[in-house]
């Protein structure tokens, strides 16, 4: 799998699951643009991995719930690259509560970084992807199934899930692809903002069929599969990533047990 | 305006609480601002000033008059 010469943009690529795609496709060759929210130093530390990995590696600061702050991103990008091949619509971000302790801010919040913004960076970089291009967007179990204090964010990737689909067929003819990687609880710091508990890894692997959490690089590893020529038919479909857990009840594996991969 | 009335501006309009006392002495939590509510305000002061805060900085920082004098001391040290 190369990615020799493409140029790739990547939403929250500096940390956790978008650190890991961010270094999986430099490895393979491809120059990164590392979008963040805040944390600079974060950023720039990534890109100086990517860069020692022989590629170019750029970042850009944008908070994504501001169209104009996207519009800026992408101004940049157009100046300075012309063109863009990969979007990983990668950054997240949510409000941790019931569904009836939200309130509209957190509401809006949460859909504009993690669904509208999607939309938003999806039309532009279309635009840039003058010889077809792959777009993926980082979704999780909590579109379909229900989960502590995850309402907000479970939604708003249901609607990310259901605009890949649109995507996927509207930007087909231009040799667009376009899919979800959704994945189960995968081991990050962000994983500690929806738990309080300490534990949580124990009882994840415990039912997970694999025997072991989902790690970034299994998620960076699908996503680069998707952008690969390999994929060329895969539109508008979710490849979940959880080791098997959401295809369990509860009991059944910690029957079975599994082996790590 | 002032570094503080424009904060104070910006936390009213966040917090939504129109009849809020901005004491230096107050802190977020006493304003009732929830985690989304200090990552907006965070957000808000970094675009209004044209600086950028580092979190690992705030943790010397206890209340409101600590907020608005670290964000006196980022815009002086903005490059000229």
């Amino acid at each position: 799998m190369s990615f020799n010469g493409k140029v790739a943009l990547i939403t929250g690529g500096s940390r956790g699951i978008g650190r890991a795609i961010t270094l999986k496709f430099a490895s393979e060759g491809a120059d990164v643009i590392i979008n963040f929210f805040r944390k600079r130093d974060t950023a720039e530390q990534t890109a100086q991995e990517a860069r020692n990995k022989g590629v170019t590696a750029h970042i850009i600061k944008a908070n994504l719930a501001e169209p104009e702050k996207i519009d800026h991103m992408f101004n940049e990008i157009e100046e300075k690259w012309g063109r863009l091949d990969i979007l990983i619509n990668n950054a997240a971000s949510g409000v941790a509560r019931a569904a009836m302790e939200l309130d509209y801010d957190g509401w809006d919040w949460t859909m504009n970084v993690n669904a509208r913004a999607a939309l938003l960076c999806a039309q532009r970089a279309a635009k840039l992807m003058k010889n077809g291009g792959s777009i993926v967007n980082i979704s999780s179990l909590g579109s379909r199934l229900v989960m502590p204090i995850y309402a907000a964010v479970g939604v708003s990737k249901a609607a990310l899930e259901a605009l890949t689909r649109y995507l996927a067929i509207e930007l087909a003819p231009k040799g667009i692809r376009v899919n979800v990687v959704s994945a189960s609880a995968v081991e990050t710091e962000a994983l500690k903002l929806y738990t309080t508990d300490p534990n949580l890894p124990r009882p994840m692997v415990t039912n997970t069929p694999a025997g072991r959490m989902v790690q970034p690089e299994d998620m960076a590893n699908v996503v680069a599969f998707l952008c690969s020529d390999a994929a060329a038919m895969i539109r508008g479909q979710i490849i979940i990533i959880d080791g098997g857990l959401s295809l369990t009840s509860l009991g059944h594996t910690a029957q079975t047990g599994g082996k790590g991969g | 305006m002032s570094v503080e009335e424009t904060v104070k501006k910006i936390v009213i309009r966040i917090v939504r609480q129109p009849e809020i006392e901005f004491k230096p002495t107050a802190t977020f939590k006493d304003l009732k601002a929830d985690s989304l509510d200090v990552v907006q305000i965070l957000v808000a002061v970094e675009d209004t000033f044209d600086i950028e805060i580092v979190d690992e900085e705030l943790k010397d920082v206890t209340n409101l008059g600590g907020f608005v004098a670290y964000i006196e001391q980022k815009i002086a040290e903005k490059p000229k």
